[in-house]
Parts: C-alpha cells; structure tokens; sequence
C-alpha cells in the first residue's frame, strides 16, 4: 500500500479538508470516552439505592443526557466517517477518469469494459467501506475494548483477569467463523456468477436451444448453478446463525462466574470488587465489549478486501499512457492534400505488421473507396487517420498535419466517421448526433438529420430529439443513417465511411446510398467496402 | 412442471411449511425467553445485596447462577434454531421462484423475447426474486424479533408497575411517530441515492465503452467534465441517504429512552419504599434493563413495515412471469411446416415470402432435395437467403408448401455459444466424444494446445475465443446434433478457403444421410454442390454451378472475383474491427 495512488488521494484529501479531519478525530474519541459512562453512572445510582439514599433528580438527568451524548456521538462518528469517505472515492474516481483520456486506443481494444468498470465501481467501494467500517471503525473499535478493558480491571480486576483469558479465544472463534461464511459467500457469489451469465446466454441462443431440443439441459444446469448457490448460502447461513448465540451464551457464564466467585466473600469478593452497584455496571460493560470484538473480525475482512481493490486500482493508474505526441509545428494548410499517407508501416503487435510501405494520396473533393480482403488493413488505416495509433515508420497527414498531432476541438470539423457499426452513448437521440457537444446548433442537427431523412421518423418520437435512445427504437438501417447524421452533424470536411456488414432490406440499402451521396457531396471522402459487391463511381484502390 | 398456481406467494410458502413451524415455536420460545436476560440480572445483583447483608449465602447464588447459564443457553439455542431456519426457508423459497422464472423464460420463443426485451427485463426480474425473498425473509425475523419480543416485554413491565409502566411507554410512540414522519424523506433520501448510483454506474460504462468514439470526436474533456458531475452528485446523495438513515437511528432511541427518567425517578421512589409499589433491587434493575432494550427495539420497528413494503414491490414485479401463459415449442415449430417422414425428399413446392406491409422478398420458390444433396444458396446482399433458411424453421408465415423428410438442424449467423467448456458446448448433455466433432471442423489440433484442452471454457457468449472458432464451434455443435435436414446459413464466413475445404470434405462425409442447405455469399465451394440456387432481386433460379457459370453474368463474375486471391487469403482477420 505504500506510494499507492490510493494513499496519495489520502493525503490529498485530508489536506483539502483539514477541518473536517479534524473533526472526524475529536468525534472518534468523543464517542468512545461518552459510551464508557452511563454505566458508571449506572453503578453509582445502584449504590446510591442499596445505601437506602433518595436519587437526586440532577443525577437522573445526567444519566439521561450521558446515555444520550453518547448515542448521538455515535451517530455523528459515522456520518462524519461517511462524509471524509465519500471525499476519497470522490477524489479516486476522478483521478480515475483523468486517467482514461491518456490510454492508449490499444488498451480500449485489449480490455473488456466490463473489468475496467469494475476498477471503477467495485473496487473503488472496497476503499468506501475500508474507511466507512475499515480502518476508522478498527481504531475505535479497538480503543473501545482496551478502554473497557481498563475501566473492568479498575473496577473488578477478578474479571478483567478473566476476559484477558476468554477475549483471545473468543476473537479467534470469530475470525474461524468469519472465514468459512466468507469461503461460503464466495463459493455463493461464483454461482450467482454462473447464474446471471447463465440467462444472457439463453436468451442470445434461445432459437438454437428450441431447435436442437435442449431446454431441459439447460433448465438442468441452471438448476445445479442455483443448487450450488443454494448450497453455500446454507453453509453460510450456519455459521451465521450460530455465531451469536454463542457469543451471549459465553457472556453469560462470564457474569455467572463472576457472581459466583464474588458470592464466596472474603478476598474474593474484594478480588472482583463486588458492590451491587459494580455488578449492575459490569455486567452492562460484559455485553459491550463483544459488540467490538465482532466488529474488528468484520474490518479486518474490509481491510483485506480493500487491500485487494487498492493495489487493482494502483495497477489501473499505472497503465501506460499514450506516448505524448509531438506538438503540432505545422497548422492545416489549404494547398496539402486532404489525406496523405508515405510509405506507411504498422501493426498491432510487433512480430505482425500489418501495412508494408503504405502509400496514399486522397486530394481534396475525391472520392476513393478501399477494397481488399479480411485482415488486409482497410480498418487500419482508418484508425491511423483518426491518430488512435502511431503508425512505426512513415507519415499519415491530414491537410498536411500530422495525424496524431491534431487537436481534440479541432478533429469534428476535419473528419466525420461512420462505423462499421454504431456505437450508441448514453441519453437521447439529441445526445447520438451531438454527443453532448455544446458547440453544435440545433439547426446543425436539423439539417443533417434532414440530408439522411430521418428528421420525420425522429419528430414521430413522442419526445422528439429528447426521446432516450433505445435499439430498439430504430431499425438497422436507420441506425446507420443515425452513424451518417453523428458523422456530419459539424460539416466536416472529410468523411470517412466503413461499411456495415449487416444484411439489410433493398429499399433501406437504397435509402443509406443516397444519404451518402448527399452526405459525401462537396466533401472529401474515403469509404471501406466489406462487400464483394461494390458500389459503382468513384476510384477504387486495393489494399493487400 | 408446477402448474399455474405459482402465480401465488401461497404456493411458495405452502413448500416450506415444515421450516414455518420450526420458526414460529423456536421464535416465540426465544422472544418470550429475551425476557430472561433482565430477569436473571435483577435477581443476580439483588442476590449479592442480601449476601452482604446475610440474607442468603453462597449456596443460593451458586443455584441462581447456574440456573441462569441453563436458561440462556436454551434461550440462545432456540434462537440458533430460529435464525438456520429462517435463513433456509428464504434460501428455499429464492430457489424454486428463480427456476420458475426460467422455466417460463425458456419456453419463449426467440421472437417473443426479441420483441418485448424480455431479456433485459428477465434479468431485473432474477434480481427482484433476490429483493422479495429478502423481504419475506425480514419480514419472519422482525415479526418475532420486534413483534413477540415487544409484547414479551410489556406484558412484564406492566407485572412489575402498571402505574411506571404506562407512565414510560408514553415516549417509545413518540419516536415512532416520528420515524414514521421521517419515514417518507429517508426512504427518498435512499431513493435519490440509489438512482445516482445508478445514473454513476452507466455514466461510467458508457465513459469506457465509447471511449474511441469520445476521442475520434475530440470529446473527451467533454465526457471527463460530465463525469465530474456525476461523481459531485453521486457524493452528496450518498452522504445524504447515510446521514438520514444513521443519524435518525439514535435520536429516536433518545426520544425514547426519555422514559428512564421517569423509571429512575419513581423506581427509586418504589425502592425505598415510598413509591407506587414495593420493588428490590433485582425489580429495579429487571425493569431497567428491560425497557432500555424495548425502547431500542421499538426505535427499530419502522424496519417491520418497511420490509413488507419492499418486499411487496418487487413482488408484483416478478408475479406477470410467472403467471404468463407460456407457448409450447411443439406447437410453434410445426405451424407451417409438414413433416413426411417417409419420405426421403425435401420439397419446396412454390414459395413466396413476404414481411408484413412489404413486397415480396422472393416468390415462387420450388426446388426439391434428396438424400446426400448438399445443396448451395447465394445471392447479393438483402437477396432473402437468411429469410429463406429460417422458412424451415417455421417462426415466419408463408405462402406455399414445404415438406420435410424429418426434423430440421438450423445454424444461424450467430454462434449462440453458451458460457461453459468446449465439451459442453458440442454435446450440450449428450454423451459422446467431442473430440470427434472438433475434428470434423478441423479444430482438434487447436483445441489439444488450450491447456484445459477440451475442457476450457469459453465465456460469455464464447468470448474468449476467435471469432473464426466460435463459428466452428458452433459448426460442431450443429453437426453433432445433424437431424434430417441442415441448414447451414453462412458457416464459412469468419474460416479461411483451406479451412474451408477441409471442413466441407468432412460435412460430404458426415451428411451421406441428410440433406444439406448451405447459404453462402462465399462461392469457392459451389463447384462441389449438387445444386446451386442463384437468388435475386425476388426470384430465385434453380440449377448447379456448371449452368450458371455459362448463363448468368452476375454469377460468374462474382465467382471470378472471389477466385482470383485466393492464395493470399489467410482469413481470419481478427484485428479487422
């Protein structure tokens, strides 16, 4: 843990908010001190009526006002805890997102978003819960039975010499139990696990299973993953049922033992320094201090966890980043060539190259199609155009600049690029074409959502452009044509277009063509066809 | 199966009635036991009073120790009992609602799970079952633990004083009514929360999953400054849910516990003998230690209620599932299309297809197959072979006749692997030799270096594999299963040409007995087919490679095309995006 990230957002933290640090200190301790009392009090009242003495109604006040300091105390302890928490996770996150504009397009490529948003989410909580009842709630915890442990020995040493014997016990007692209902909520979580892939994967292979007859095999595994999740929460459920009643069990024979010896008289008596009034007090502090003793097991569990989730998100932040490029010297210059590629070498993986010595002109206003088989590198060049890669050896321009060097606000008005297929961002159709882009006009979107012709099915919307996005709201086709709106919503200045593969119905493949013939009107554009039947006009240029 | 009457909680809990029993006389004998702790504490303490002044000896409190061990050691056990079997009867019932909720699942058709997003909301629903469980199973804990236990302790209280008795409990209803004032804005604090966690969660899935989009679009500090947004939300409403669900906690115990005033205050009166009634010690410190754990419990009791309005919630959501009318697969499949079994032909007897409010795809299909035929379909794209191959399916209407020798295998675009190993895969419960299959989609070598080898598995939806692997998976898997009649629709598209040979030597071998429909925009093959069936633009020509080669331009030329690199063809491609 030691340098991590996590620690650094710490630091950070605590020094953005020094006061409430502070606080969060002076509460722990407050809190401790005030729940050690009202059984001090307690004991007094106690002796106060076995000496046959009227209860004076100050002190009845100040057993109330006590008893209730501490609840509240309490309860500020944890909000407070919550609130510097929160800080952190806030602060972690954000370093989190920075992080993710300087990784490398490789990285989005090679992980699967689903575990880069677990970085995000679950292990980022493991460090909430690490503060909430981890590291914080530990130190209080283990003040609160030292202290309890102190007040015990100056009251009736007896029984603390008897708890410093049953404590360790009971604390490893707790940590055996915490082990196996942790080894039982993992097998369970890994049958959940199977359980929810479980209801995707028939649903995506719902025809195959009807068609080859499978539904009973399948019902059959499901129920065995169930069974299995079954099964360890029954474990699970064992060990939680148990561990309680054994815990009060044990503190009753403490008490029992304690009243017992203390019942002899003589030294013994003494020993346990028995008035009633003590007896009243301890036994209330006997029942207190187990209550932290489960606790500190539940932490170091937290600890542990977090400990894992901490050195996750270390290894997220210390990605490689993205070489920085060189800044741009040359601005786009009107003369250069639209597109530009010299003698182009690249691959994904060092012992593969893909593009051997590529070399392409595209001047402004032309149109040129790429064709080429499988594997052959027509994407490719599209992502060293867009600067998502560094091409090894060789120059990939745009307008005579270099593409890896051009400027986040710059790239919407120099290029618009279908994908192959669509990737939808969250929130409404507005939000597909613009991407919340708020330098884009509403007459912008009017007007390429009029050049694909779908300004119509859009108004029909009950929501119009605000309408959330869904799939299923638009078929294939207009999906692509959406792809199309997004890409020249800025009127940019060159177009790139990869294909889609999907089968679609002749009217709407005739519908997409002349949204692209409009779209690609007065503009420079480079498309990739998949196909093998390719559309008619413009250069065609094979790459192998 | 179970039959229609699963649409009732009834029916799930008349399944665990022995487990009830259990609960219920475990947790009434553990509440009304809770009332031992306090008592058995008065009378220790009041014990060691009279031995110090010699009223009583060692003897009796050694009796009256003892005696307390026992009691709360029974107490405690019958509280184990209660606890293990409230946990497994809500285990119970969480497993047969989740194999009930599958089995109406799987019953869909994939249309009917396509159309409404069944699949989406099936998902949502396997977590309410989680929720409703969990409901139900508070529901039983709070019932004994707040419920009995509350009025185990009054009924004892009022024993001791009826005059204090009344006296205290006027403040625990004050904090009740209180929760219950507060119940509404703690509930929306938690609400708020949980839907900025939510709008957190996809803010961050989609911040990561559109990453390349963001930044081919230069929006990237764009999305970084929404984020931000989100995570300052994020941290206020997870404060403030917090701080209204732990801070009230406390002050209603305080509210509560005002009532202690009043019990030290004419308890003590009662001990020195001046009150309402004559106590002791032990009296004095029983009610004490009682209402002190009432007071605690009723702060607590708005949980009861809350509960059962989760648990009722999510209810309603999963009850639609259970109770829908699910369609069988035998009377979907056979629909439209007849099954002759004996004879050994497949006829396609003048076909037309159309989509609803649509032209026809194609019209007037007729051809007729025999055993052992491999038989090509191709066309350009949008032609209508898909269409054509789900026919035999029989999910879409059409106009015409087919008739088949047998049952129909269908593989379609997609793989529709599921997460498990290879071996399962291929066989899905069969018994047999997968290795045989792999090697019919020449992937046995492959599979021999995985170091679980046949055993590996394949993730979600076969993730961990190529593209081109999981198409012959799937391939596998479908000859495996090899019915009457095969539909193959596009088997070869992720496969390079020599693979492609090789699998189509071994699906001659394979398929002596069968009659083979393969759809393919891929022609390298076509020479080796016993029919070719060319469609386009709605009609569709009947005949073999040779013919077509000769009478049909577009045939030929495509053929041409296809043929001519092939040897720099190493497919695959999986850098291709």
């Amino acid at each position: 843990m030691r340098h991590s990230a996590v620690m650094q957002a710490v630091k950070e933290t605590i020094s953005d908010h020094r006061k409430l640090s502070m606080l969060l200190i002076v509460t722990v301790i407050s809190s401790i001190v005030a729940g050690l009392i009202p059984p001090l009090v307690l004991e007094w009242i106690i002796n106060a009526l076995t000496g046959r003495r009227e209860l004076s109604l100050p002190a009845i006040i100040l057993y109330f006002v006590l008893f209730s300091l501490s609840g509240i105390l309490d309860a500020r302890k944890e909000s407070l805890i919550t609130v510097f928490g929160q800080k952190v996770t806030h602060h972690i996150r954000s370093m989190m997102c920075r992080k993710l504009k300087s990784l490398p397009a490789d990285y989005y490529t090679k992980q699967d978003t689903g575990t880069t948003v677990s970085r995000f989410v679950g292990d980022v909580d493991t460090v909430e819960t690490l503060f909430t009842s981890g590291i914080i709630g530990m130190a209080a915890d283990i003040c609160r039975i030292f202290s309890i442990l102190a007040i015990v020995f100056v009251k009736s040493p007896g029984l603390g010499i008897l708890m410093l014997f049953v404590l360790p016990l009971l604390y490893l007692l707790t940590r055996f139990f915490q082990k196996r209902m942790l080894a039982a909520q993992m097998d369970h979580r890994q049958a959940i696990g199977r359980v929810n892939h479980h209801i995707p994967d028939t649903i995506h292979s719902i025809r195959m299973l009807h068609n080859l007859n499978k539904e009973q095999y399948m019902e059959k595994r499901y129920d065995t993953y169930i069974q299995d999740g079954f099964r360890a929460i029954n474990r699970s459920n064992f060990c939680d049922a148990i561990y309680s009643p054994i815990i009060i069990t044990v503190s009753t024979v403490l008490v029992a033992v304690m009243m017992i010896l203390s019942a002899r008289g003589g030294w013994l008596m003494t020993f346990f320094g028995m008035s009633v009034g003590t007896a009243v007090a301890v036994m209330s502090y006997v029942g207190k201090i187990f209550e932290p003793l489960e606790s500190i097991g539940m932490e170091i569990q937290n600890i542990q966890s977090a400990a894992a989730g901490i050195q996750r998100i270390h290894a997220f932040l210390s990605e490689t980043e993205e070489a920085i490029f060189p800044e741009a010297s040359d601005s786009p210059s009107a003369d250069a060539p639209a597109i530009r590629l010299q003698n182009v070498h690249f691959g994904y993986e060092t012992d593969k190259e893909i593009l051997q010595g590529l070399t392409l002109t595209v001047l402004p206003g032309e149109h040129i199609t790429l064709i080429g088989r499988t594997g052959a590198g027509k994407s490719t060049v599209f992502k060293l155009l867009l600067g998502l890669y560094e091409p090894w050896d060789g120059t990939v321009e745009i307008y005579g600049q270099n593409a890896g060097c051009i400027e986040p606000s710059q790239k919407r008005k120099l290029f618009g690029y279908v994908e192959q297929t669509f990737h939808a961002v969250s929130g409404s159709i507005l939000d597909q074409i613009t991407l919340n882009d708020s330098t884009i006009s509403m007459e912008q979107v009017q007007k390429a959502l009029h050049t694909v012709d779908l300004w119509h099915t859009i108004q029909g919307f009950s929501e119009g452009l605000d309408t959330p996005y869904q799939d299923a709201l638009f078929s294939q086709g207009q999906i692509q044509l959406l792809s199309i709106a997004r890409a020249i919503v800025s009127d940019p200045q060159i177009l790139l277009l990869d294909e889609i593969t999907a089968n679609l119905d002749s009217d709407m493949e005739q519908k997409i063509w002349k949204a692209l013939q409009q779209a690609s009107r007065n503009r420079t554009m480079l498309s990739i066809s998949h196909r093998l039947y390719a559309y008619n006009g413009g250069k065609c240029i094979t790459i192998t | 199966m179970k039959n229609t009457k699963n649409g009732e909680i009834w029916h799930y809990l008349k399944s665990v009635k022995a487990s009830l029993v259990i609960i219920t006389i475990s947790g009434i004998v553990y509440n009304i036991g809770m009332t031992a702790g306090p008592w058995f504490e008065g009378k220790l303490a009041q014990c060691l009073y009279n031995i110090i002044g010699g009223i009583q000896d060692f003897q009796d409190m050694l009796q009256l120790a003892l005696i307390y061990v026992a009691v709360i050691f029974i107490v405690q056990a019958m509280r184990y009992v209660k606890r293990l079997y409230v946990r497994k009867f809500a285990n119970h019932i969480n497993r047969d609602m989740k194999a009930d909720l599958y089995h109406s699942m799987i019953c869909k058709s994939k249309g009917e799970l396509e159309q409404e997003s069944i699949g989406s909301l099936m998902t949502k629903t396997i977590a309410d079952v989680d929720a409703c469980v969990e409901g139900i199973r508070k529901f039983t804990t709070e019932i004994f633990d707040t419920g009995v236990v509350m009025i185990a302790y009054l009924v004892m209280l009022f024993r001791y004083d009826w005059r204090l008795t009344i006296l205290s409990m006027l403040f625990p209803p004050i904090a009740y009514a209180m929760a219950n004032k507060l119940k509404k804005t703690v509930a929306q604090g938690a609400k708020e929360y949980k839907e900025s966690a939510a709008l957190l969660h996809a803010t961050t899935y989609d911040r990561i999953s559109n990453a390349l989009t963001y930044r081919i679009y230069g929006q990237e500090s764009m999305r970084e400054h929404m984020y931000e947004a989100c995570l300052t939300d994020y941290e206020i409403k997870a404060v403030r849910a917090n701080i209204w669900e732990n801070v009230m906690q406390p002050i209603y115990l305080v509210v509560s516990m005002a009532g202690c005033l009043c019990i030290l205050w004419f308890g003590g009166k009662n001990v020195l003998g001046q009150g309402w009634t004559q106590w002791d010690i032990a009296a004095f410190v029983t009610y004490l230690a009682c209402f002190t754990k009432l007071a605690s419990k009723s702060s607590k009791a708005a949980k009861l209620f809350h509960a059962v309005q989760k648990a009722s919630v999510s209810w309603k959501r999963i009850q639609p599932f259970l109770t829908a009318e699910s369609m069988t697969k035998a009377e979907s499949q056979t629909k439209h299309v007849e099954q002759m079994p004996q004879q050994k032909t497949l006829i396609v007897n003048d076909v037309s297809f159309h989509y609803a409010g649509r032209a026809n795809l194609f019209s007037n299909v007729s051809f007729l197959a025999k055993q052992g035929e491999i038989i090509g379909i191709t066309g350009p794209v949008a032609c209508g072979k898909t269409t054509l191959g789900k026919l035999f399916l029989g999910e879409l209407p059409y106009e015409g006749n087919i008739y088949l020798p047998g049952n129909v295998t269908y593989m379609g675009h997609e793989s529709e692997l599921i997460s498990a190993s290879i071996a399962e895969n291929i066989l899905l419960g069969d018994i047999g030799n997968a290795w045989e299959a792999l090697s019919w989609v020449d992937m046995d070598a492959e599979v021999k270096r995985l170091p679980n080898q046949i055993h590996t598995r394949i993730g979600n939806g076969g993730i961990t594999l190529s593209g081109g692997q999981q198409a012959r998976i799937a391939l596998a898997r479908t000859l495996w299963h090899r019915k009457e009649v095969l539909i193959l629709d596009d088997p070869f598209s992720a496969v390079d040409m020599q693979t492609e040979q090789k699998i189509f030597a071994a699906l001659q071998k394979l398929t002596k007995n069968n009659i083979v429909l393969l759809l393919s925009h891929r022609l390298s093959l076509f020479p080796q087919m016993s029919q070719v069936l060319w469609m386009e633009n709605g009609s569709v020509t009947v005949s073999d490679h040779k013919t077509l080669i000769k009478e049909n331009p577009e045939y030929a030329s495509l053929y041409r095309i296809q043929t001519q690199g092939t040897q720099d063809d190493k497919g695959g491609g999986s850098n291709e995006a």
